[in-house]
């Protein structure tokens, strides 16, 4: 379909982008690995006092980090920066070039930046998850890894509608570029499980700024902890905010044409 | 009459524009009240493009030249009238009707900055679904006549401001658009690309039979390339003919350019001298007087050279805008 | 100038330079939000971790009870707001954008404007996250052991933590007049003192020679330090001792902006504004 050849070509441009400033992979690798570093080093202090932290072993924890830094590389490859570009794109009138080509613009605009470096993350996330399903030793049944996959994929969509609501914002108001920014300063709680958390905390993690989804939830799932409610709650979250992330979308770009409300 | 490849009627755009004072009092009290200020961008604008068409399209800042062109790009909702660009309502931004168009806007690039223009090309082929071979025989076409070839390896950043408008020109026109409208594309650049562009213009209207509306402040543009102009002023229609007509109708004066021995005459009775360099005069005469004072000036003084004209176009255009609108 | 001229004249530049700020941050107010969340957030969630693993071990861990750490966190939340800088973020712009072109103009050192700008903005920021951290305590009900020596002893404490805290990070500010790749450093620096000042344990809970480290390095001295001072976990004897080093790295710190800077407006003036 047109839609994965506009992504492939999107993603080639990105590479070539990226690759004219190959100092920036190395960059990144050592900026990637210390980050890594020092959530594991985090972890050895915790556990040195402890076997289980709220109920999960050193091992599930690793899965956790894993998962933090996996889905962590998704959103700084293909969210943020297309979200980041769109704000920007939205003040400097460059979005009007993009609304006159025959495509969907929401498409256009998610996809036009790719921030390749992320990858690491993303490998060494997997990594570290890998790893950590390794040590746990038991198999993974067909049904968790399915929900683990599923889990992955219905928070994936949720970050994903939670900033372009964020980023459509400009539309409306003038100073949006930090707005964007309140994801990153809460997501750094997603390294532990939400059920540490007091119920306030927990419910601003998962229904004011869903950082539950992005981690905890999938590693509920991988480690067997997830309940149904859980699994169709982020379900049917996924879909909803999808759905209003495009109708906002598209009263966004409604009031930039300036039609009648 | 065959269908007109853009067409106008009516159509208006109002913006309001918040109203702020300075001081703290204002910004205080503008936190709970907003006056709001309707500002009329075009108003009631009409005419029709026929198919293949070259267009001026003047005015001065602020006429509603953009805003007019981004309505007929399908950018802008109009607040009011029609409009229709190749059958299409282009606020609808239907597909097929954004295949068919194009917008170049001067001050704005959207080729990749980083990345060389040949694989900015590549995306937009993708986006249009453009068939290899037909998008292989555009670009040779295009690099041919606006002589791109060194330009498409480097990276669009070290590119000098000509070039990148070669090369966003040449982006714009990959999917042989039916339409093309213009803002200002030879802004900011040198007199050599300028008059490279306008020549690469008048070839691709030429070559492809695409309708062509221009916006430029550059009268040369016009000259050039425009039998027809459209002037706005406030939003408004001031003019819609021919460019000679333009000069007839809006200038009450006649120049007279003579040449004498040295610059001492006196021929203030004659009209009004503008200028004096080497001898050679320049008068500016009431139209319905020009045969008189030619004569006059033929038979009082020793004329070497003796030439009547029009006055220069700006200054007509300057005329224009400094009327009223009726 | 007499001494007492350029004291009157230095504070109007920070009166001065308040109203500046002040007016800014009303600009910037959601990014003020913004940036307040994740200041607050992160001892937050360290606060709760610890908790938890001190719950599930039996009432404490390495001398600190879920109460404790409480007590230990919202101090360091608060003591962290006081020494704070964003100073590196400041010069990488400025040397990227050539503003501090102006600054060298100015008959004035620079790091006058970038102390009150700090200071001021932390007028407006501090009550604010006052009446967070008093919120949190009624949920999360820390305790300490005060006495009021400690208390009187924390004052010098806090305002050493600041001087020595903001003359390093000034120097290490200046590294963008060497390279453009400042995030990179900034980076260590921050692991450096998430570690080594007490920021993702009480570094009593760490190994030894963990311990011995931080010690000998400042980020201990720039915020951990007050920390435990104030809450009444020093004796005297270590409470003397780290107000020495802190003076130690004051003077130390002193020295060490002075040379760099001047090394490094030879280079920027070198390579041109």
């Amino acid at each position: 379909m047109n839609t994965l050849r506009l992504m492939a070509v999107f993603f080639r441009v990105s590479v070539l982008n990226e690759t004219a400033y190959r100092v920036n992979f190395f960059l990144q690798l050592f900026q990637s690995l210390l980050e890594l570093g020092t959530a594991l080093a985090g972890l050895a202090v915790i556990f040195s006092y402890t076997n289980s932290l709220g109920g999960w072993s050193p091992n599930e924890m690793l899965a956790l980090v894993g998962v933090y830094f996996l889905v962590g590389g998704i959103i700084s490859l293909v969210i943020q920066p297309g979200m980041s570009a769109l704000i920007d794109s939205v003040r400097d009138g460059t979005l009007d070039f993009t609304l006159t080509k025959p495509e969907d613009a929401q498409l256009l605009v998610s996809i036009q930046r790719v921030a390749i470096w992320s990858l690491l993350d993303l490998l060494m996330g997997t990594g570290v998850l890998v790893t950590a399903l390794v040590r746990l030793g038991q198999s993974i049944g067909a049904a968790q890894a399915a929900g683990f996959v599923g889990m992955l994929l219905a928070g994936a969509v949720i970050v994903y509608s939670f900033w372009l609501i964020l980023a459509s914002l400009s539309f409306w108001l003038v100073r949006v570029e930090n707005l964007l920014e309140i994801f990153q300063s809460m997501y750094q709680a997603g390294r532990w499980p939400v059920s540490l958390y007091p119920g306030w905390l927990r419910f601003a993690l998962t229904f004011i700024v869903p950082v539950a989804f992005a981690t905890s939830v999938p590693a509920e799932a991988l480690t067997g902890r997830l309940n149904g409610t859980t699994l169709l709650g982020a379900v049917g979250l996924a879909i909803l905010l999808s759905a209003i992330a495009r109708l906002i979308w598209q009263l966004g770009l409604r009031h930039y044409s300036g039609a009648s409300a | 009459m065959s269908e007109p490849a853009v067409h106008l009627n009516g159509l208006c755009k109002t913006y309001r524009v918040a109203e702020r004072e300075s001081g703290m009092g204002a910004a205080m009290r503008s936190l709970f009240h907003r006056r709001m200020q309707e500002v009329q961008a075009v108003d009631g604008l009409t005419f029709d493009l026929v198919p293949g068409e070259v267009v001026g399209f003047l005015g001065p800042n602020g006429a509603g030249k953009t805003t007019t062109l981004k309505m007929l790009s399908g950018l802008l909702h109009p607040t009011g009238g029609e409009g229709r660009v190749l059958g299409h309502v282009p606020w609808k931004r239907e597909r097929a009707f954004l295949r068919q168009i194009t917008l170049v806007m001067g001050q704005r690039n959207q080729l990749v900055w980083d990345i060389p223009a040949a694989d900015s090309f590549e995306l937009n082929r993708v986006i249009y679904r453009l068939p290899k071979a037909d998008f292989r025989r555009t670009l040779d076409e295009l690099t041919e006549l606006l002589e791109l070839g060194p330009l498409l390896k480097k990276p669009v950043r070290n590119l000098s401001l000509g070039e990148r408008m070669k090369c966003e020109i040449a982006a714009a026109l990959l999917h042989r658009p039916q339409v093309v409208f213009l803002d200002e594309p030879t802004i900011g650049l040198d007199v050599t690309m300028q008059r490279r562009i306008r020549t690469f213009i008048a070839e691709y209207n030429h070559r492809s039979g695409a309708t062509v509306l221009l916006t430029s402040h550059y009268m040369a543009d016009v000259e050039a390339l425009c039998k027809r102009v459209i002037v706005i002023h406030h939003g408004r229609l001031l003019f819609d003919g021919d460019l000679a007509d333009l000069v007839q109708q809006f200038t009450a004066h006649k120049t007279i350019v003579v040449q004498l021995e040295d610059c001492h005459a006196n021929l203030h009775s004659y009209g009004e001298v503008l200028n004096c360099e080497d001898g050679r005069f320049t008068l500016r005469v009431p139209k319905a007087k020009t045969a008189r004072v030619t004569e006059r000036l033929l038979a009082d003084l020793p004329v070497i050279d003796l030439l009547v004209e029009d006055p220069p176009i700006e200054e007509v255009i300057d005329q224009v805008f400094t009327q009223e609108p009726a | 100038m007499s001494v007492p001229e350029e004291l009157s004249s230095l504070l109007r530049l920070y009166g001065q330079q308040f109203k500046t700020t002040f007016a800014s941050m009303v600009q910037y107010r959601a990014s003020l939000f913004i940036w307040m969340i994740a200041q607050v957030l992160e001892p937050l969630v360290y606060l709760i971790v610890w908790s938890t693993v001190s719950n599930g071990s039996g009432g404490s861990v390495g001398g600190y009870t879920a109460q404790g750490f409480a007590g230990y966190y919202l101090a360091l939340m608060l003591v962290n707001q006081v020494t704070y800088t964003w100073v590196m973020y400041e010069y990488e712009y400025r040397v990227r954008q050539g503003g501090l072109s102006f600054a060298l103009l100015k008959p004035v050192h620079p790091i006058h404007s970038d102390i009150s700008d700090n200071l001021s903005s932390k007028l407006v920021t501090m009550p604010i996250l006052l009446v967070v951290a008093g919120v949190l305590a009624v949920i999360f009900r820390p305790t300490a052991a005060l006495s009021l020596w400690a208390v009187l002893a924390f004052i010098p404490a806090l305002i050493l933590a600041f001087l020595v805290r903001f003359l390093l990070e000034w120097t290490l500010a200046l590294a963008a007049f060497w390279t453009t790749r400042v995030n990179a450093i900034n980076q260590v620096y921050f692991i450096l003192m998430l570690f080594l000042a007490g920021q993702i344990a009480p570094l009593t809970l760490f190994p030894h020679w963990i311990q011995i480290l931080a010690d000998i390095l400042p980020f201990q001295w720039m915020l951990g330090f007050p920390v435990e001072l104030v809450l009444g976990r020093l004796t005297q004897l270590q409470a003397l001792e780290g107000l020495a080093a802190q003076a130690a790295w004051a003077i130390l710190s002193l020295v060490l902006v002075r040379l760099v800077w001047r090394a490094g407006v030879r280079v920027y003036s070198a390579v041109g504004a």
